[in-house]
């Protein structure tokens, strides 16, 4: 279990949270999708730092957390937003920015 | 015979991440789709347990898989979490299909091995022996000192950010008279 | 030391600006006397910096440039907002707000029942301000600025009557006839800069006479384009049509072109950079040829014209060319001298003239007049001092400058007997043709009895009588004139005796005075007779020389024909269409796209995703 097994595994985690972003219409869960995005990311990060022995990934994939602790909170805080006026959660509803 | 060894388990861990992945896309209902994530996120700190990183570990659960879904579930919790049905749609399977292009294209890239890979003199024994946690620390608090005090930035902001949205109401959005 | 020389030009331009803000809400009469009192202000002023002046040493009244703040740094190029105190400059401001204000004056009555009293005070607020940063500039930039805004101002005041379309005409003439001008000087300007690396007077005067020699190409060049302008200015031939025309404007407004400002701006440019123009004796000789000729082309053409007016106008140019003729040869003050007498008595001719056409009710063909020196005695006594003093009858003011400028054309050691021939034709001339206008208008009985002419009030009368007084004295000046404006020509200009020339010039004045008596006296039909046998001069002189003919053939109608198919061909089909295709072209192109942006989350994604893959296609496979 090596290089090519952490690739892999974070390469297949990053599409299935693609295909979660793309294909989901509640926007909480197209929220989780980029979750998962970006722990595959973190894992990848992790994985490598333990391979080459450095301690670079593990701070980055810390900084990682950080952004998507404030990018999740923002971002619900929003939804909760859209909620509050709109009284339902359907991404393909909020189309005012049409041109 | 079948025996337990450190590759088993990565391998095990990897496969359930990845079927937990798949919980959170394919769930029609969004608490469960929330639940399989929290899984998701477990099986990948047992993975930075594994690779030596116990102090990310120990944040990935706290602050993730504690702090974060906490915050998924309340919201779930508010706002109903109502099944969503889906239908076959143009958008739907054009997804598909670049996402596995996406796919194809990463694996050939993975399939290229690092020519000259970059080591560090950060052994799995060396930060053994004086603590992942502060191993970590002293790195980010030398060398990676602006990332991190950038990082605190942006936490005020956000915080902020949330405040602005919360407090004040604001009118429904109408369309454009057209 | 002169810094409160900054508000001479300060004054008027506080004046027209607060006239044109405030014109329409304060009461008529008080925006004339506030556009009096700042000229008037303006004047003491220069009163004030003259006294000082003369206080000095007179080799110590050079160069005072005052300063206000530096305007652009960049570079080696400096640019100081700054003004030139010298006697030259002093001698112009004295004439520009001293006759300018009597101008003022004079206009408070003449113009009461004009509805836009205000804008006409502002306008000739501007005129004056314009005229003052002019002379006062201590460089060739502010020079041209100032130049530029009195060609606007002109141009406003000619068209001030805006629904007559023979002023508006008449404003465009003399606004594109100046630009021409404008063209030749900023052109100058640049040599200039490019051959002395500064614009000032100070500098680029003390390095001309070491960096060139005599008749230098460059310096010829330099000397002529100025020329341009000052021609364009002073309505020299060939660019001297649009001043008949300017008589389209408000008389006050042609009293204040021809006698105190505008036109003298030529004559003041080259006086002021005589420096430039002793290092080119062919531009010299140029000036004076140019000056001689002009003087009597527009003597001709003033013989046979009917409007009063006009016959004055060609007077100014004619009187131009004297000045011009003086410049030329190098006698500098003696043509300074003849620009200040003959302010005062074409101020006054022009003011009388005014006064004729208000107390005539708007006429202003002499055929029509006549026997007025009954109804107007103030007025005909006013003329009458003007006009002999524009004949150079003996002891006037004009008799003394331009018998010096006759004189130094012989004499002086640039003047030869052409010029002095040819100077001496034009004296008749003038003789000639102002008193056939005193003869026509104030002589006689009255060719249009249901008229009744009336003598004009005081606050006309005034401004008349205080410039018949000056008309008829500052001759007795000379000497003084010259003492005061040696120091800036470096020598005072030397006054030649010679009492057989002398004789032959003011028999020639008196001369053409005799003749135009004689022609007046003659019956109508001897006239008629004679006017027969001399028919084609007589018609080439009353269409002027059908110069704005040619010119109308020449540049006005290939112009419009160019513009005309410019019009039609590149501008309709050519650029139009291209214009209007691209955009047409984009709003259908946008409109087949426009579905693009649906406002739809997932569709931006996908659209993501599909860049993302692609970009990464070349990562892998490349």
């Amino acid at each position: 279990m090596g290089h090519q097994f952490v690739l892999i595994i974070s390469a297949t985690i990053f599409c299935i949270g693609t295909a979660g972003f793309l294909i989901r219409k509640n926007p909480l869960i197209m929220l989780m999708s980029v979750e998962l995005m970006l722990n595959s990311v973190n894992f990848l990060l992790v994985g490598y730092s333990s391979f080459l022995k450095t301690l670079d990934g593990q701070i980055f994939a810390l900084i990682i957390m950080t952004v998507a602790a404030a990018e999740v909170v923002v971002g619900l805080a929003i939804i909760l937003t859209i909620f509050r006026t709109r009284h339902e959660l359907n991404v393909d509803h909020i189309n005012v920015l049409k041109g | 015979m079948f025996e337990i060894t450190y590759e088993v388990v990565v391998f095990v861990l990897g496969i359930t991440a990845v079927l937990a992945a798949f919980g959170v896309i394919l769930c029609a209902s969004p608490i469960y789709c929330a639940l399989y994530l929290i899984g998701n996120m477990i099986c990948l700190a047992l993975l930075f347990l594994l690779f030596n990183a116990e102090f990310i570990a120990a944040v990935q659960i706290i602050v993730y898989a504690g702090a974060v879904m906490i915050l998924f579930l309340f919201i779930i919790a508010l706002l109903g979490g109502k099944k969503e049905i889906s239908e076959p749609s143009v958008q739907r399977s054009s997804a598909f299909t670049f996402v596995i292009l996406l796919f194809c294209e990463l694996l050939l890239a993975a399939a290229v091995k690092p020519t000259h890979p970059i080591t560090g003199d950060m052994a799995p024994d060396v930060v053994n022996a004086i603590g992942s946690a502060k191993a970590v620390g002293i790195e980010l608090f030398s060398r990676h000192l602006v990332p991190f005090e950038l990082a605190s930035i942006l936490l005020l902001i956000a915080t902020i950010g949330i405040i602005c949205l919360a407090k004040f109401s604001y009118l429904p959005a109408r369309r454009r008279l057209k | 030391m002169f810094f409160y020389a900054w508000f001479i030009l300060i004054l008027p331009l506080l004046g027209f600006i607060g006239l044109s803000l405030l014109g329409d809400k304060i009461p008529k009469k008080q925006a004339g006397y506030a556009g009096c009192l700042t000229v008037g202000l303006s004047f003491l002023v220069t009163l004030t910096v003259l006294g000082q002046l003369l206080g000095l040493a007179p080799e110590k009244r050079l160069g005072h440039v005052e300063t206000l703040y530096q305007w652009v740094s960049s570079g080696s190029f400096k640019l100081d907002l700054a003004i030139l105190i010298d006697p030259l400059s002093v001698f112009m401001f004295l004439i520009v707000t001293g006759v300018g204000f009597l101008i003022h004056v004079y206009s408070l009555e003449y113009m009461k029942d004009d509805p836009e009293y205000s804008r006409f005070f502002a306008y000739l607020n501007l005129f004056i301000f314009s005229m003052l940063l002019l002379v006062a500039a201590a460089d060739f930039f502010f020079l041209i600025v100032g130049w530029a805004f009195v060609g606007l101002a002109s141009y406003l005041l000619i068209g001030f009557w805006k629904e007559k379309t023979s002023a508006v005409l008449a404003a465009r003439k003399a606004f594109v006839m100046n630009v021409i001008g404008d063209v030749g000087m900023v052109i100058a300007a640049l040599m200039i800069f490019q051959n002395f690396n500064s614009l000032s007077y100070m500098d680029v005067f003390s390095a001309a006479p070491d960096q060139f020699r005599t008749n230098d190409d460059t310096m010829l060049m330099i000397t002529l384009l100025l020329l341009v302008g000052a021609f364009a200015k002073s309505a020299q031939i060939p660019l001297h049509t649009w001043l008949p025309d300017a008589m389209e404007g408000p008389t006050p407004v042609s009293a204040l072109i021809h006698a105190a400002t505008m036109v003298t701006a030529g004559v003041y440019l080259v006086a002021r950079c005589h420096v430039l123009y002793e290092l080119a004796p062919y531009t010299m000789y140029f000036i004076a040829g140019i000056g001689a000729i002009t003087a009597i082309f527009a003597g001709t053409m003033g013989m046979v014209q009917y409007d009063i007016k006009r016959v004055i106008a060609y007077s100014t140019m004619s009187q131009l060319g004297y000045m011009f003729l003086a410049v030329g040869i190098g006698v500098f003050s003696f043509g300074m001298f003849h620009l200040m007498t003959h302010a005062f008595f074409k101020a006054l001719l022009f003011l009388s003239a005014g006064s004729v056409i208000h107390g005539m009710n708007g006429e202003q063909d002499i055929r029509k007049m006549g026997g007025l020196r009954f109804a107007m005695p103030l007025t005909h006594i006013t003329f009458l001092v003007g006009a002999v003093c524009l004949a150079g009858v003996p002891l006037t003011s004009g008799f003394f400058s331009k018998e010096a400028i006759i004189m130094s054309s012989w004499h002086a050691e640039m003047g030869n007997f052409v010029f002095w021939g040819m100077a001496v034709l034009a004296a008749g001339m003038t003789g000639f043709y102002i008193f056939r206008v005193y003869f026509y208008t104030f002589i006689g009985k009255s060719r249009s009895p249901e008229t009744h002419p009336h003598e004009s009030p005081f606050i006309m009368a005034a401004p008349l009588l205080i410039l018949a007084f000056l008309s008829l004295v500052m001759g007795f000046s000379a000497h003084w004139v010259d003492q005061f404006l040696g120091p800036v020509f470096g020598a005072t200009a030397h006054h030649y005796e010679d009492a057989t020339l002398e004789t032959i010039a003011v028999l020639a004045g008196l001369g053409g005075i005799l003749t135009a008596g004689v022609v007046y006296m003659t019956s109508q039909d001897k006239l008629e007779f004679a006017k027969q046998a001399l028919a084609p001069v007589y018609d080439l002189l009353f269409n002027k020389y059908y110069i704005d003919e040619i010119y109308d053939f020449l540049i006005v109608k290939p112009v419009r024909a160019i513009g005309a198919f410019f019009e039609q061909k590149v501008e309709k089909e050519g650029v139009d269409f291209v214009v209007d295709e691209v955009g047409l072209q984009v709003r259908e192109i946008s409109r087949g796209i426009s579905f693009w942006q649906s406002g739809n989350v997932r569709t931006y994604a996908l659209s993501m995703l599909v860049g993302m893959v692609t970009i990464l296609f070349f990562v892998v496979f490349l």
